[in-house]
């Protein structure tokens, strides 16, 4: 997810569909052509720095782009050439935008509440009853997928239109899960002390002692949500003392609030964080955070790995090793899923498309995308082998080691409590890596998903974020810039055409004629 | 199919049959078909057809529509009496003027001391202030981006980092434009000044100024405009803080594709006005090289 690149590289890039478009049908000739469209980086490309280069030590040529792969391995299986057509978006509403118009992709990657908001619009479709065979050893997204991402996408509902009947459905029957995760601050421990976050949470944002060292999202969903976080601090924590089994239905309640009765008060929220944090940024925190200039970042969990990596791999004597935080109050869980678009059966690529899916929840595969891009997958692996990749690949930790430093990841791999997990140190068990890329079961128990906003709801938090975001002058300054423009625009038109209007001619004086001046 | 490869194809083998249609022509009659102006105007009528009068018809009907597609005033009400909207086109507005008036007083005087002087090498000057725009343009304000931020302005002075962005972005276009038409200012006139009895600042202000204004014109409009939406510089140097209309366009039509062309309507207005206001719609005024 969320991997934006700026969006005027977005606009010089426009033109590239048609240059690809047109080198792509002299190409190479395939039996099925698969059109898949998924978010930037956000797949591994292979090359220098790849899974297969730096693990696997391939040679920088032989560290394939996965799409490679999967093509050679299509072929191989399913005894048809195949080509995927790979586009990138950066937003979830870019995309949404090319599906409304009209664009004709088979398989699509959007966040939580896009899917929600695809299927109650009739242009998403269910995946094959066949695709969930766990017999079919083919079918490597139902074998390998964590159980704990199976459950979520299992109780998660999504209400759907079609031909007038409304009916509620399971994400799952739609969505095969990618990469998920949370979203918290990243932060530089030189400045910041952990206690200290800890006991302020959301009220970091609003923190003097912060002041222009913090950043927030420039997307109106993810600052929103840490706007609730603020504004219910309180009442979240009071909750949070109290659980109860309805614990994360209410949670998520208080994580969804966008009636009216609410957003007057998360406004004013926003308002004072606006006042108080160094800037809205969408793809510089990373950066900002790694060369000093910020001390927090509100990050997606993937950007905190890759943040965290970067402060590490500066340049000797200039290391920085950031930390990441998700507040105790709650967070926001979020997840990208793979969705076959309305028209892939009719077009006759429902079988490749959902082949890709199962090619990418394959654990090598996983493996690849997630060393690739930071972010977490949800694929656990039949005999668990994500938490190999964990342990020895990304070295998180150690398969022995003394019992305090047990990190239990058992809740993700579907095995009892205290079975499955890595011996890891204190400083990865509770803010580096492994806590951001796998976050404790109490910490994941604390999160909540953000459902998509209908229509009106969309309309009207919308307004707030551009109220928010701009500034707004007194009412007697814009009467008299009003009153400025409508005397310009008169002004301009007496110049131009008074001539030409017989109200405002000169008279001429008694005596004397007016005559048309003879043109040269 | 994929609707850019129909156009591209459409317009390629539109060009290869016309192509050879000429050369078939030719061949036949050993010289090529006179055309007269309305023909040899097709090609552009078509141009300007698809991709200027249709889009803004699109633009119009998305404005004073509602998300069912109904005729609705619904988008102009809540524009007009929404005070941050306005606001926006005011900070807009006043970010474009000064932006404009700071290029103007940076680039008059470069533009007419390299226009004036006698110095061989004026050309290389000149180019190295054009220089800049050969450079692609993320890279110079993320460039602009760390400076700021070693000089500890970053987060702090966001309007005039934005300014500051877009002076530096726009420099050349008001250069330009000024220095050419002053090149062309004929050297006898200011002969004829001299013999008149004008000193020096009375030809600059009699002769020169009045002169140049073509140019200075073509340069605040190639300025003034961009400098209204170039919501990049406003989002790099001003960390996102400052909100100019193009902004809003573009977050508009992340939800809302309605207000979007609204607000997109309105700066159309706005430029409108502008380009009245510098006089961008006289024919008749000879406007020499005042473009790039």
């Amino acid at each position: 997810m969320k991997k934006r690149i700026l969006s005027i590289l977005a606009a010089a890039l426009l033109l590239l569909p048609t240059l690809t478009a047109l080198s792509g049908c002299g190409a190479k000739n395939a039996d099925v052509v698969l059109k898949v469209y998924s978010w930037a980086e956000y797949i591994d490309e292979g090359g220098e720095g790849s899974y297969q280069n730096d693990i696997e030590e391939f040679d920088k040529k032989d560290a394939h782009h996965i799409l490679d792969d999967f093509e050679a391995w299509y072929e191989e299986a399913y005894g048809e050439s195949i080509r995927v057509d790979y586009a990138t978006f950066g937003t979830n509403e870019d995309m949404y935008n090319e599906i409304v118009l009209g664009n004709e992709y088979d398989l699509l990657c959007p966040s939580d509440y896009m899917i929600m908001k695809l299927a109650a619009e009739d242009r998403i479709v269910p995946y094959d009853e066949s695709f969930f065979d766990e017999t079919n050893p083919n079918n490597y997204y139902v074998r390998n997928v964590s159980p704990y991402i199976k459950s979520i996408f299992e109780n998660g509902t999504v209400t759907t239109q079609e031909n007038g009947i409304s009916s509620t459905h399971s994400w799952s029957e739609y969505a095969a899960g990618y990469m998920w995760g949370t979203t918290g601050f990243v932060y530089n421990p030189d400045h910041v002390d952990l206690e200290d976050l800890e006991a302020l949470g959301w009220k970091t944002f609003t923190s003097e002692k912060y002041t222009n060292k913090i950043t927030a999202k420039d997307n109106v969903r993810d600052t929103y949500f840490a706007a609730l976080g603020l504004t219910y601090q309180d009442e979240l924590l009071a909750l949070a003392e109290n659980k109860d089994e309805h614990y994360n239905e209410t949670l998520t309640e208080i994580f969804n609030r966008t009636a009216e009765e609410y957003t007057g008060d998360v406004g004013d929220t926003l308002l004072a964080m606006k006042k108080n944090i160094y800037g809205f940024e969408t793809d510089t925190g990373k950066q900002d955070m790694v060369s000093g200039k910020i001390w927090l970042n509100y990050a997606w969990s993937g950007d905190a790995v890759y943040a965290l990596n970067e402060g590490e791999d500066a340049e000797e004597g200039e290391e920085l090793y950031l930390e990441y935080f998700v507040p105790e109050a709650g967070s926001n869980l979020w997840f990208d899923g793979w969705v076959l678009t309305k028209g892939v059966e009719e077009r006759g690529t429902k079988r490749a498309a959902e082949a890709f899916v199962n090619y990418m929840s394959m654990p090598d595969s996983a493996k690849r995308n997630s060393y690739f891009i930071g972010y977490t997958s949800v694929i656990a692996g039949e005999e668990n082998e994500m938490l190999e990749f964990l342990r020895d690949d990304l070295e998180y930790g150690t398969e022995e080691g003394e019992k305090e430093d047990f990190y239990d990841l058992s809740w993700f791999f579907g095995e009892e409590n205290g079975t499955v997990g890595l011996f890891a140190d204190e400083e990865q068990r509770t803010r580096r890596q492994l806590y951001a890329q796998f976050p404790p079961q109490e910490v994941i128990e604390r999160c909540a998903v953000m459902n998509y906003f209908d229509a009106d709801t969309s309309e009207r938090i919308n307004e707030l974020w551009t109220h928010v975001k701009a500034e707004t002058l007194d009412a007697w300054a814009i009467a008299v810039l009003c009153v400025a423009v409508v005397a310009i625009v008169l002004f301009v038109l007496y110049v131009k055409f008074g001539a030409k209007i017989d109200f405002f001619r000169k008279k001429p004086k008694k005596g004397y004629e007016l005559v048309e001046r003879r043109k040269a | 199919m994929n609707i850019a490869l129909l156009i591209v194809t459409v317009v390629a083998c539109a060009l290869l049959l016309g192509g050879g249609a000429l050369l078939v022509y030719r061949l036949k009659f050993g010289r090529m078909p006179r055309f007269s102006r309305k023909t040899l105007c097709i090609p552009y009528a078509v141009f300007l057809v698809f991709f200027v009068i249709v889009p803004m018809l699109v633009i119009l009907v998305y404005a004073f529509t509602d998300r069912e597609m109904g005729f609705s005033f619904g988008n102009f009400v809540k524009f007009f009496s929404d005070p941050t909207k306005l606001s926006t086109i005011a900070y807009s507005i006043v970010i474009a003027l000064i932006t404009t008036v700071v290029c103007l007083v940076i680039a008059f005087p470069v533009a007419y001391i390299l226009a004036r002087s006698k110095m061989k090498k004026k050309s290389v000057i000149l180019m190295l202030f054009v220089l800049p725009m050969w450079i692609n343009f993320v890279l110079r304000i993320n460039a602009i981006r760390e400076l700021f931020n070693w000089m500890g302005l970053l987060g702090e002075t966001n309007y005039f980092n934005t300014v500051f962005g877009m002076v530096y972005d726009f420099l050349p276009f008001m250069i330009l434009p000024i220095y050419t038409t002053i090149m062309k200012i004929d050297e006898s006139l200011y002969e004829a000044s001299r013999d008149l009895g004008a000193n020096g600042i009375t030809t600059f202000t009699r002769v020169t100024l009045p002169l140049s204004v073509p140019g200075i014109m073509s340069g605040v409009t190639m300025v003034f405009l961009p400098s209204m939406t170039n919501y990049v510089v406003s989002d790099m140097l001003g960390n996102s803080m400052v909100t100019i209309i193009g902004k809003f366009i573009y977050e508009y039509f992340g939800s809302d594709w309605h207000m979007g062309s609204m607000v997109a309507l309105v700066l159309l207005i706005v430029v409108f006005v502008s380009t009245l206001l510098t006089g961008g719609f006289k024919s008749e005024e000879n406007v020499r090289g005042a473009n790039l």
